[in-house]
């Protein structure tokens, strides 16, 4: 049996002491209590209040710009366009801490020529109120001359169509070559071809994105904000043109990100408008500045045409992806590459063929969402797999189980997943707790679904990824642990205190952690890509291990045994051999810090660094590990109106290790509800580049009403690349649950709508047309 | 962003009537109850009335009586009220129902029946079970006082009989007697917080195995919520067969001229008018037998 498979029957019964429990986290009492201050929290004396004047139609020509009115009105302290800018471009390439060369696809702050879709920002003023700053916007004169615009990806790969990027409409572009696509087809006894597409979605946090800078003495911007990457520090200073040193992020607790902060956003403005004024400039979106304030998630078109043995084993992947990038590049091109790497799925295919590509338009542009471009892979090759065993007459399971990439085999890429696959253990438990299937009852139908996942976690390896921590004991010995991560509600500094309490002995509650600040604490990239516990977890317990390393040789001498022999545990040392020797953990670092003893210690964790897949096959490593897992859902299904109720919803992953269990299913909850809007109700439209779902009475997130009771199955194969073997579960909770929903649909009503979302009007439509097709 | 307004507060019914007397449009003063739908749109169209004149704290104007065979609510009555009401159940089932599936916790806590019906909105939830139940309006001004049926109360989209210088106080309707039963039903894109894509709404009253009473309301599917009189037609005096059922749900379907939106197609709104009125006459009607 291989190594890693063996611990599902749990031979690696390894005790912690706080790791993998499920303990309230640090920053619960603060936000109970209501005591944590969110970015919009914080206020300075003579501050001014910014907005921001947007494009009302989505491709044109400014042919004029007065601001004079805007800038006579009294209590206006600036306003500001493309002419005040000393470099009129910032990126949009992904923040962090990646040592890699950034792409040249740099957006316009303001507008300077041409608008590119509806919302693009124009003149950003700061007034001594709201009121005021909202006047001046309506004062401010602005000409714009309709041009033109291609509002689909279809008519936007024309070679007739208006170029809204670089000279093709071509954002980017991926192949994958594996085998010979044309010898798997020949192999096969069935092929089955479907199309899927996918809709714009809104990350639709509770916190809209917000803002207060400052200059201070040393003439550093300073910006407090709401967002998942205190690293946008470097893009907001080039684009003003000062040094890195000079602009300093601090975040703050976060109320929700999901990808939709991982851009620049109000930070860009802020920090202009407090340079111009000298003065403190606070901005804060409303609910509608931020649907048309940040990228979007993408639409994709992805087509699967895939060949099967009479015995349902798959001989080849032929897959066509489209997604939609809007105007601007912005994390186009990666999520593309998520999109590309997962495309056949969590199965084994010899012979695969991708081929993608990320088309420009005039529609709102796209970026960073949880699960990143594998979550819509996932929508395609889940509900592929369905449909192929709907066509091979074989049990939907049982096709999976016949072709899941086992442990130890290689993904599309080519590349051999060092970590435990234990998709089918997932898939096994998520629909046994499914249960029996109701009896359908008049128009109610009944329906199970399922999908199984591979989610990368860590970033592209190409990228570089490094994380810092930095952890010390005080003279006291309480502790103290610094991380530059951002805390965007899902406990991230909660787990860090997890960690370094583990290895210290200290009990997460009584461990304090500054987090959060591009200056003063050790800078850790981004919290996205399912990489925050992975790269920071580690980054802190390199650094705990280190200084627990140096009290545990003190320890030794004091005691008159060896380091190994030392343990920590509930602010005693003690020998493992005889825990009846003790002594405080206050004591002993009273002692080092007499003896002069480093009791703190700042590490690097690096993930690991490679070079591009080969761009003609494809083929290499993408990610540093995938994690692995499986959703099932039951809904009931009204066949004539339509209407879907979830009643069953359970997510079972291999997780690694937990670090607070707690947390983990909260990751796994809030992805899955989100997953459940993606698929049911969630929709950004654009008519012609116009936003006609502006706000959240049209665009519909699930409500509590919506929401069943959601089941975490947990699996710990301790194989992971983080700290203590844990894998990423931010993504991976959210990416198979919409894919699952569309397969108990389908599975209910008989047919399948292949249009995300699942709207009641497709559902009856579908019905009906199967209906009459007898 | 918010459009300017001035807010009259007024401390009870006759100084309300007294702040409203001089309004000669709409657009001059407007009524607020909840403000739940009219916070909502003044935010999204940055458009409202110069004065808004808060009534829905008015003490006197929040309560549900049943008395002399009828029962009486005032106009700012809370949804929350409606379900609180330990008979509503009895003598307004079919309002119960809607009160129950109105947008969300929080709205119905504040939101009022006057406001509900005053918005004018065609997919107003308690408006469809109002006037299956035979409602009545109580319209007041410093002129006097005059009752309009529910039925006759709207004249098209978001315009209605009600003079700029009237408030609507009170609804009534009379206890359903006898063998009688209403249902309704909201049809939208998610369970709560919902705006209706078709909200219907039916009353019956049976004597002698035959319909002596057929009410159909429509919500959504046209410029105003609407009874749908040619399919009450079909069942009235007669015994209610599947035949005469389905006959109804056509022609309701037929009577109503539903919009496209981004919530639903027009044609998808018509196709549900038909399922959802023959579904409710069938539970009606069952529950009657």
């Amino acid at each position: 049996m291989n190594k890693l498979d063996s611990a599902a029957t749990g031979e690696h019964n390894v005790n912690f002491r706080q790791i993998g429990k499920a303990r309230t986290r640090t920053d619960s009492p603060g936000k109970v209590f209501g005591k944590t201050p969110y970015a919009g929290d914080y206020v300075m004396p003579d501050m001014l209040h910014a907005r921001v004047l947007r494009a009302k139609v989505p491709s044109a020509r400014m042919t004029r710009l007065d601001v004079s009115k805007a800038r006579a009105l009294p209590g206006v302290a600036a306003v500001l366009t493309f002419k005040d800018l000393k470099i009129g471009t910032v990126a949009t390439d992904i923040p962090g801490q990646t040592g890699f060369k950034r792409r040249a696809t740099d957006q316009q702050i303001l507008v300077d020529e041409l608008v590119r879709y509806q919302g693009e920002p124009i003149a950003i003023v700061a007034a001594e109120t709201v009121e005021i700053a909202q006047h001046a916007l309506s004062l401010i004169e602005v000409d714009l001359e309709p041009v033109p615009g291609v509002y689909n990806v279809f008519d936007a790969q024309k070679p007739d169509a208006p170029k809204v990027f670089g000279t093709d409409n071509l954002v980017a572009s991926y192949k994958v070559r594996k085998g010979d696509v044309e010898v798997g087809f020949a192999a096969a006894d069935v092929i089955v071809e479907n199309t899927f597409t996918t809709q714009y979605i809104e990350h639709a946090f509770l916190e809209p994105e917000v803002g207060l800078g400052w200059e201070d003495e040393q003439g550093v911007i300073n910006i407090r904000s709401s967002t998942q990457a205190v690293e946008t520090f470097r893009y907001i200073a080039d684009a003003m043109g000062l040094p890195h040193s000079k602009v300093r992020i601090r975040g703050a607790l976060v109320g929700g990100g999901f990808g939709g902060k991982c851009d620049v956003t109000v930070e860009l403005y802020i920090a202009l408008l407090t340079k111009a004024t000298g003065r403190p400039v606070r901005l804060g979106y409303s609910r509608e500045d931020s649907f048309y304030g940040h990228g979007k998630r993408h639409p994709f078109i992805i087509n699967h045409k895939t060949g099967f043995t009479r015995d349902g084993k798959i001989t080849a992947s032929k897959i066509d992806i489209t997604s939609e990038s809007g105007p601007y590049a912005f994390m186009s091109p990666y999520v593309l590459m998520y999109a590309t790497e997962a495309g056949p799925g969590p199965y084994l295919v010899d012979h695969v063929h991708i081929d993608s590509r990320s088309i420009a338009t005039n529609n709102m542009y796209t970026s960073a969402f949880r699960g990143f471009g594998a979550t819509q892979a996932c929508i395609a090759y889940e509900q592929q797999m369905d449909e192929a065993a709907k066509v091979l007459g074989i049990d939907r399971i049982e096709l999976r189980r016949r072709n899941l990439l086992k442990t130890g085999d290689a993904i599309a890429t080519g590349f051999k997943v060092q970590s435990a696959v234990w998709t089918e253990e997932c898939m096994d438990r998520a629909m046994a707790a499914l249960g029996e299937k109701p009896k359908d009852k008049g128009a109610i139908r009944y329906g199970h679904g399922l999908a199984a996942y591979q989610q990368g976690y860590g970033r592209m390896i190409w990228l570089h990824d490094t994380a810092e921590g930095w952890v010390g004991v005080e003279m006291d010995g309480t502790v103290l642990v610094r991380s530059g991560m951002t805390d965007i509600g899902a406990g991230q500094t909660s787990s860090l205190a997890q960690i370094a309490g583990e290895l210290l002995g200290i009990d997460m509650m009584d461990i304090t952690v500054y987090n959060s600040d591009s200056s003063t604490t050790p800078l850790a990239g981004t919290s996205s890509a399912s990489r925050g516990l992975y790269m920071s977890g580690n980054a802190v317990r390199l650094a705990a291990e280190a200084v627990r390393d140096r009290l545990a040789a003190r320890a030794a001498k004091h005691f008159g045994s060896t380091a190994d022999d030392v343990d920590f545990a509930n602010a005693q040392v003690f020998l493992k051999s005889d825990p009846r020797q003790t002594m405080p953990f206050k004591e002993l670092v009273a002692v080092c810090a007499s003896e002069g003893i480093h009791r703190a210690e700042l590490a690097i964790f690096r993930a690991p660094f490679g070079d591009w897949i080969d761009p003609e096959t494809g083929q290499g490593q993408v990610h540093p590990d995938y994690t692995y897992g499986a959703h099932a859902v039951q809904v009931a299904v009204d066949t004539e109106t339509g209407e879907v109720t979830i009643l069953k919803s359970i997510g079972a992953h291999d997780i690694g290790q937990a670090v607070n269990m707690a947390a983990v299913e909260g990751q796994i909850e809030g992805g899955v509800a989100q997953g459940h809007g993606y698929a049911l109700s969630e929709e950004l439209i654009y008519k012609d580049g116009y936003l006609v779902t502006p706000s959240l009475s049209e665009y519909l997130c699930p409500t509590s009403m919506d929401s069943p009771r959601i089941e975490c199955i947990v699996l710990e194969s301790r194989s992971g690349l983080g700290p203590f073997g844990a894998k990423g579960i931010g993504e991976p909770g959210h990416t198979p649950a919409a894919p699952a929903v569309a397969n108990a649909v389908a599975d209910a009503i008989g047919t399948r709508v292949f249009d995300f979302p699942l709207t009641p009007e497709k559902i009856a439509n579908a019905v009906r047309k199967a209906r009459k097709a007898g | 962003m918010y459009a300017d307004f001035d807010l009259l507060i007024p401390e009870g019914l006759n100084q309300a009537l007294g702040m409203i007397a001089k309004s000669k449009a709409d657009t001059d003063i407007a009524p607020l109850g909840g403000g739940t739908n009219l916070v909502v749109e003044m935010r999204a169209r940055g458009k409202a009335a110069a004065t808004l004149l808060s009534v829905g704290q008015i003490a006197d104007l929040r309560g549900i009586e049943i008395a002399d065979g009828r029962v009486t609510m005032g106009a700012a009555t809370t949804v929350s009220d409606i379900l609180r009401h330990p008979r509503m159940p009895d003598v307004g089932s079919a309002l119960f129902e809607s009160a129950g599936v109105f947008a969300g916790q929080m709205v119905r806590n504040t939101a009022t029946v006057a406001g509900n019906i005053c918005c004018g909105s065609p997919a107003a939830d308690l408006v469809p079970p109002l006037l299956a139940l035979g409602a009545s309006v109580t319209l007041q001004s410093q002129r006097g006082e005059r009752t309009v049926p529910l039925d006759k109360y709207f004249t098209g989209y978001k315009t209605s009989v009600r003079k700029p210088d009237e408030l609507l106080t009170a609804i009534s309707w009379p206890v359903p007697a006898g063998k009688s039963a209403s249902r309704f039903y909201k049809l939208g894109r998610r369970k709560g917080d919902a705006i209706t894509m078709v909200g219907v709404s039916v009353f019956i009253e049976m004597a002698g195995g035959v319909c002596t009473t057929v009410r159909i309301a429509l919500g959504a599917v046209g410029p105003c919520v609407m009874r749908a009189g040619k399919a009450e037609a079909v069942l009235l005096g007669k015994a209610p067969t599947a035949e005469l059922i389905e006959k109804a749900a056509s022609v309701a379907e037929g009577e109503c001229a539903p919009i496209d939106d981004i919530r639903a197609s027009g044609a998808y709104r018509k196709q549900q008018v038909q399922v959802l009125v023959r579904r409710l006459l069938n539970q009606t009607i069952e529950s009657l037998s």
